[in-house]
């Protein structure tokens, strides 16, 4: 009992709080402590506070009767420019799909989402056949490893811009090629606002599969050879291999490799920056272009704002999904 | 050490926005100009900054040149929101007149025009320029049209004749020539889909209603009138197969699909002309679109010089003397026969120098023609979801999910929840 | 194990894979192949049905069109483009990724050094606390972060008003470009790891010798750790050049980027599609990477692999 007593602050702060107090480590990690803080945390509490508040600057400075055009607000005589305090009345817009907000959160919502479970599977599938492929020793296959992985090199905008010219109807090698197939139906991926989406997809697989590729073939070459030897005199089938030794075996590369995917579906807009800006009229916008187009386009700036807080919130949550599932995996 | 670090970056952070400011000595006239990838027009503009500056001593005219309109637009609202260096004026669309005015980044010219200098401005362009912002009843001035265009509709004039064409005047002509003209490899006639208002109106304007007035809250676009125009677009290849089915035609593709034949006709911008007359090996016919008894309509277009918001009045004062110098009717002409552009002031069309190059250029003439029959290009408050709302139902219609009549009217009552805001009583 | 079978000795079922992986393999180098061919066209060419890939003549017209149309290199390279005096795209994308690589090179060192050597009141909440940038990426922060880089003053470096205040209009400079990017989550994580893995005993031997922690950091931490810290630059580089929304924000013209350059080359208005012009201009900005992966492969995909931690 008197050992427990003799417990005290002072020596708990000599013996274990005051050496890990030296201001050192701290002022090496200042640089890297700030700038996060300023350009992630900062914000991101900035934008939670912005999003409470109405202002079009490119509405003209005048005074009417008006509810601003968002729900639970007070019809009274305000400027329609602002701005005002509108509290969480751009949270509540965005899920009542009669207001222009909800409208366009829904529909940038939906095509995100399509977008991702579409890119993302298709990538990975893609990106696993090639890494399968090129695992091989024979010569020359490091030029068909350069060629799946070169489009992750190249920027976006200029992956977008040689597939605009693919895209072209008539003349495009991408039309050229699905007619070879026998399609027959629309042809301008780029400006058809039932197909831009699809654009969008095809460039984001095209430029991606080859990135996810490099992991899966780091996967393979570290896969124990002994198992594949004693399969094999157990007489298994390369199919039976495959999908009973492989593919389990490698099945955190594609745990990992999914969230990699995720992450970057929901904030590479590049593509549509070139392909769609201004072309499609917002049939084929995703969560980020929406968030671009609503502030420094049409100057809805609670709504960007809202929509930012959003986003965080969706990131946050598959962090949360990952963390869950790869400590379930650890177990 | 670890201060050492910070102290260089906060050091290094001081130097190097310091080295931003510079001196000015000469008045600075700087200008952003929308401008398409290839054309002479950066010479010319160069040239033109040249010649003013020589007989305007302490004047530098900079042109700062973008990618499209509406590059320029953003990038103006957004270096304005930023805090970086402004230019004096821009060449915006003349339809982004009350965007641009809301939203402060201009100011009206009314303190150095005049009766005199309007009136010599064909009216047609002056259609865009004004607006009574502050509600007062009298009418602001903003935009001097510059780079003027029309939609035309260009014609491959030996084609036709060879078929035993003339060229349409009317709807149910336009849609028959096309109709047999149309091969395995050519198209009769192509309407971009790319911007698809501004190629429309024509149509809606043909059929006796334009999709808006003179207002800057009013729309028409369930009339019955633009309901047929656009069902004749539907007809145009559900009946005659004269023109691609659904959203198909790009606006960067039609010039050159027209130059090698591989299209009869095309509407597209009159900005095009140079380059199609350029390319193409046959008599290219130009003029406004056939209405649809008859008659002729098209819609004018393009940008207009903006004095751009917080230009100090020297500097202000010699961007009127430069905008002065290249409106007149000499440098408009010049301008058109450089550029394409239709010239904007009237008594240009008496000078030597345009009449010589008519002879040479006969189809300039007919650009110049079209203007009789130009309606009020679509601009309205917060045009581009407007513009959006009309974009897509269209859209829609081309691609078989609509008919017309129950997208435009769909799109009128979008469109007019958007505007009653702005609807004065 | 190493020996690589030539294709000869080829089983016909190893012959149908590696025919699929030509096949595969070609058509996802078609788009990059085109772009390359149809850029030594005529800049006023028109592609058509039929006539896609070569054209009449092999030419450079293009390149020179384009580098008279935009500044993309500066002018004692020759390039007589109208753009802003002294400003290139090149030199644009160079100084702001490299201002950006020579901080962060900076910062992920000392703070991945502190992560892996002391232990001190608040480690784990710091360190989370840092790893919060991996989760939000700055790209989504851009219309608040577009805010402080306008607004920035000498206040948003923490000195205090009553000091010195003085607003710095950041706006259209490399600062602006690069500075969120100054803390970098990725590059301290993976320092960190790499500092983790150096032998405890080395670390001692230097502790007992007096080093002090820069001795420790540049002697005992950082040799061993150089193939991290070069694998998060090759990263740090290739992202940076590609980026364009991020610019496209906070620049105008004097200091625009490659991609920027590019994407004014895509909105095309008035005048027909150039495509060999529009594929010039691409092969310029895409140059540069794409030469260096091939020469040093190996490298850049070993590098990209680390990006994965991301």
């Amino acid at each position: 009992m008197m050992t427990a007593n003799t417990f005290d602050l002072h020596t708990y702060w000599t013996r274990h709080l005051r050496p890990r107090l030296k201001p050192l480590p701290y002022l090496l990690l200042l640089p890297t402590v700030y700038f996060v803080y300023l350009f992630t945390i900062m914000p991101t509490f900035k934008v939670l506070r912005d999003s409470q508040t109405y202002y079009h600057p490119n509405r003209p400075a005048r005074e009417i009767m008006s509810d601003l055009s968002l729900p639970g607000i007070e019809e009274a005589k305000r400027s329609i420019r602002g701005p005002h305090d509108v509290g969480f009345a751009y949270f509540r817009a965005m899920f009542d799909p009669d207001t222009v907000e909800g409208e366009r959160f829904f529909r940038a919502m939906r095509n995100t989402i399509i977008y991702v479970v579409t890119t993302v599977p298709i990538s990975m599938l893609l990106a696993f056949t090639f890494a399968v492929l090129v695992n091989r020793r024979l010569r020359w296959i490091g030029s068909a490893r350069i060629a799946f992985f070169y489009p992750t090199m190249l920027p976006m905008v200029s992956a977008a811009t040689i597939w605009l010219f693919f895209f072209t109807p008539e003349y495009g090698l991408w039309n050229a090629a699905l007619r070879w197939f026998g399609y027959h139906g629309a042809e301008n991926w780029v400006i058809n606002p039932d197909l831009a989406l699809v654009g969008l997809i095809i460039v984001a697989i095209w430029k991606n599969a080859g990135y996810f590729m490099i992991f899966y073939l780091a996967g393979l070459q570290n896969l124990p050879e002994d198992v594949y030897e004693a399969a094999a005199l157990d007489g298994a089938s390369w199919w039976v291999q495959m999908f009973r030794i492989t593919l389990p075996l490698l099945r955190r590369t594609t745990l990992f490799v999914s969230v990699v995917a995720i992450i970057s579906a929901f904030q590479t807009i590049d593509h549509a920056l070139v392909m769609t800006y201004e072309l499609v009229t917002g049939e084929a916008d995703l969560l980020l272009y929406e968030i671009y187009n609503q502030r420094f386009i049409l100057q809805n700036y609670g709504f960007a704002n809202a929509l930012t807080v959003v986003m965080i919130a969706i990131l946050l949550g598959l962090t949360i999904i990952n963390f869950l599932i790869s400590e379930r995996e650890n177990e | 050490m670890k201060m050492r670090i910070l102290l260089i970056l906060a050091l290094l952070l001081t130097t190097g926005t310091a080295a931003i400011a510079h001196a000015q000595d000469p008045v600075v006239v700087e200008i952003y100009f929308p401008i398409a990838v290839d054309s002479p027009i950066t010479e010319t503009l160069e040239g033109y900054a040249a010649t003013f500056e020589e007989a305007n001593p302490g004047v530098d005219i900079v042109f700062s040149y973008e990618g499209g309109y509406s590059d320029v637009k953003n990038k103006l609202l957004t270096t304005m929101e930023g805090g970086g260096d402004l230019p004096a004026l821009g060449i915006m669309l003349a339809t982004d007149i009350y965007d641009l005015r809301n939203a402060e980044a201009i100011v009206p010219w009314d303190a150095y025009i005049s009766d005199d200098y309007l009136a010599d401005f064909f009216p047609t362009w002056l259609e865009n320029s004004y607006y009574d912002y502050d509600l007062d009843g009298t009418a602001e001035f903003y935009g001097i049209p510059f780079q003027r265009s029309t939609v035309l509709l260009y014609y491959n004039k030996t084609m036709l004749e060879e078929n035993g064409f003339a060229a349409p005047t009317n709807w149910e002509e336009l849609a028959t020539t096309a109709q047999a003209l149309t091969t395995a490899d050519r198209w009769g006639i192509l309407n971009p889909n790319s911007w698809p208002y501004w190629v429309f109106q024509p149509f809606a304007i043909g059929a006796g209603q334009n999709i808006v007035s003179e207002s800057d809250s009013e729309v028409f676009f369930d009339a019955p009138e633009v309901v047929e125009a656009l069902q004749f677009w539907v007809d145009l290849y559900e009946v005659y197969g004269a023109t691609p089915a659904g959203v198909q035609s790009n606006w960067g593709d039609a010039p050159g699909l027209f130059a090698d034949g591989a299209a009869a006709m095309i509407l597209h911008s009159t900005g095009s002309l140079p380059s199609i007359l350029a390319k193409a090996d046959f008599e290219v016919g130009v003029m406004a679109v056939p209405g649809k008894e008859g008659g002729y309509a098209t819609v004018s277009g393009g940008g207009n010089l903006y004095l751009v918001a917080g230009t100090d009045d020297a500097t202000a004062e010699a961007a009127w003397n430069f905008v002065q110098w290249l409106t007149s009717p000499e440098m408009a002409v010049d301008w058109s026969i450089n550029s394409g552009y239709i010239t904007t002031r009237q008594s240009g069309l008496e000078l030597d120098t345009w009449t010589a190059y008519v002879a040479e250029n006969p189809q300039a003439a007919d650009a110049v023609a079209a203007l009789e029959y130009t309606g009020r290009e679509f601009s309205v408050q917060q045009l581009n979801d407007v513009r959006n709302i009309l974009h897509s139902y269209i859209l829609s219609v081309l691609n078989g999910e609509a008919t017309p009549a129950e997208a435009l009217a769909a799109a009128q009552a979008e469109a007019a929840a958007i505007l009653s805001i702005y609807v004065m009583e | 194990m190493n020996e690589t079978q030539s294709f000869k000795r080829q089983t016909p079922a190893e012959w149908l894979v590696t025919g699929i992986t030509v096949l595969l393999a070609v058509l996802w180098a078609v788009p990059i192949i085109w772009a390359v061919i149809v850029s030594f066209r005529p800049p006023d060419d028109d592609l058509g049905v039929d006539d896609v890939w070569f054209g009449n003549t092999v030419t450079l017209a293009s390149y020179q069109k384009a580098t008279d149309l935009a500044p993309f290199f500066p002018d004692w390279v020759g390039a007589d483009a109208e753009g802003f005096p002294g400003h290139s795209y090149y030199a644009n994308t160079l100084e702001w990724v490299l201002l950006a690589l020579v901080v962060q090179v900076i910062t992920v060192t000392l703070a991945g050094f502190v992560f892996a050597h002391f232990d001190f009141v608040g480690k784990r909440f710091l360190f989370y606390f840092v790893l919060m940038q991996m989760m939000i990426p700055t790209a989504v922060l851009l219309v608040p972060n577009f805010i402080t880089i306008r607004e920035f003053s000498t206040a948003t470096l923490g000195i205090p008003k009553f000091i010195y205040y003085k607003e710095v209009s950041l706006y259209d400079t490399p600062w602006a470009i690069a500075m969120p990017y100054f803390g970098s989550a990725f590059g301290t994580f993976l320092m960190r790891q790499a500092f983790l893995s150096v032998p405890k005993d080395l670390v001692e031997a230097g502790v007992m010798d007096g080093c002090r922690w820069y001795h420790l950091l540049l002697n005992v931490y950082l040799p061993p750790s150089y193939p991290s810290l070069v694998a998060f630059g090759l990263v740090s580089v290739s992202f940076h050049w590609n980026e364009l929304l991020w610019p496209l924000v906070v620049t105008s013209d004097k200091a625009r980027p490659l991609t920027m350059g590019l994407l004014r080359f895509t909105q095309l208005t008035d005048i027909g599609a150039q495509w060999s012009l529009v594929m010039a201009a691409t092969m310029i900005i895409v140059a540069p990477l794409l030469l260096a992966f091939l020469f040093f492969q190996r490298q850049f995909i070993n590098s990209f692999l680390y990006s994965g931690v991301k």
